[in-house]
């Protein structure tokens, strides 16, 4: 009877994944990839910049896998903590902010993520329950955590741009958080 | 202004990842000294990891895997392939501590081991697959474990091992003869409990555990404290 790596919980392959086993990192990339190139994609915009970041992101996992600590957090969060981190880079070092999100062009080849129904459940009411989080907070807060998480703008840009002094801009980004924390946990309560 | 004062408001920015580089290094220095931003950092910490929840989710297309998969499987080939070019100068480097795996002791308590397999291997299935007991070191009487083997590939299972957290991991290392080949390393976190895959097997005389730095060495630093003889 063969063993199946698909049974095994994140954890366990990422220790797979540690020994240097190819074919437990491409299980890691099967169950994450979709967020991850979800979160590329929301951050820069554009199909190909957002393929890109996948794959330093990842290449970035398989090269940096002993520094993975479970006791840190779990898998997706270490993964996709990477992925926001590259999109950062990428959005810095672009010479062009032109961060309108593509419209028409590669449409045909993006396509709902799917998986396990269980999962796929989980996910949907995981989804669902930030959206929501996000939807309690004043605009301003909300506003200042997108163009800070997604946007990739560091504080002082933000204050530039929304016209509002650096400190005002810092303490909406940690009640933002607060407040999220507590409807999330709320939430689960 | 104290120190703390200073940085307390750049707990949100530094989660959302909005500190320039430079900032986010002083942060940092600041965080590992500061107890009060260390809770304030963990209380918050989930609603910043909980964001990429909220976007639409898309599948990326198949080419990106493709390609990843291509370079991870070039580097894990050539990784493989230094490791075998380092082994036989690293094991003619410390002869001393090879033998350490062969002390007539070591070895009579191994034939014991190998004797009582007769009573502890289950045979499941077909005749490819069967199971071997583990034999643990006394310092960890309730560990315990066991080898299932598949045709050319096994499965450790272990139970009830100390979590080394830090520094060192387990390492699992294959004997052929009088050669103590490395293979995987692994960490059991606090349940204790650890899985290893190790590919062909088929020809080895025995499958033990070591502690070794993390990352793993290239010969063993100490005597076995599992043991499974073939």
């Amino acid at each position: 009877m063969a063993h199946d790596i698909r049974d095994l919980a994140d954890e366990e392959v990422m220790q797979l994944v540690q020994a240097g086993d190819p074919r437990a990192f491409e299980l890691l990339y099967d169950r994450h990839g979709g967020a991850a190139f979800s979160l590329a994609y929301r951050m820069v915009g554009r199909q190909v910049p957002a393929e890109d970041v996948v794959q330093e992101a990842f290449l970035s996992i398989w090269r940096s896998r002993l520094r993975y600590d479970q006791t840190r957090g779990s898998v997706r969060t270490w993964v996709l903590g990477i992925v926001h981190n590259r999109g950062i880079d990428a959005l810095r070092r672009s010479t062009v902010h032109d961060r309108r999100r593509e419209t028409l062009d590669g449409v045909e080849e993006r396509y709902e993520a799917r998986e396990r129904t269980d999962v796929e459940v989980a996910r949907r009411e995981e989804a669902r329950s930030v959206r929501g989080a996000l939807d309690t907070l004043p605009v301003e807060q909300r506003k200042t955590i997108e163009l800070a998480y997604f946007g990739g703008y560091t504080h002082s840009q933000i204050a530039k741009l929304l016209d509002e002094p650096i400190g005002t801009v810092k303490g909406r980004m940690r009640l933002g958080l607060e407040k999220m924390r507590r409807e999330l946990v709320g939430g689960m309560a | 202004m104290s120190d703390h004062t200073r940085y307390q408001d750049d707990v949100g920015a530094y989660l959302l990842g909005s500190l320039s580089e430079l900032e986010r290094q002083a942060f940092e220095r600041h965080l590992r000294g500061c107890a009060e931003c260390q809770e304030e950092l963990a209380r918050l910490r989930p609603a910043a990891d909980a964001l990429p929840a909220s976007v639409e989710q898309f599948q990326p297309p198949a080419r990106l895997k493709a390609s990843l998969m291509e370079l991870v499987e070039r580097e894990a080939e050539a990784e493989q392939q230094a490791a075998a070019r380092r082994r036989p100068r690293l094991r003619a480097a410390r002869p001393a501590v090879r033998r350490r795996f062969l002390r007539p002791a070591y070895v009579a308590a191994g034939l014991l081991v190998a004797l009582a397999i007769g009573v502890t291997v289950t045979q499941f299935g077909g005749d490819d697959t069967r199971t071997v007991a583990a034999t643990v070191d006394n310092a960890m009487p309730r560990a315990g474990g066991s080898l299932r083997i598949t045709g050319d590939n096994a499965t450790l299972r272990l139970h009830d091992m100390p979590d080394l957290r830090g520094a060192r991991v387990y390492q699992v290392w294959l004997q052929h003869g009088d050669r103590m080949v490395p293979a995987r390393t692994f960490e059991v976190g606090r349940s204790g409990a650890g899985r290893v895959e190790l590919p062909d097997v088929r020809d080895a005389d025995g499958v033990y555990v070591t502690r070794e730095p993390r990352g793993g060495a290239q010969v063993p630093s100490e005597d076995p404290i599992v043991s499974v003889p073939l």
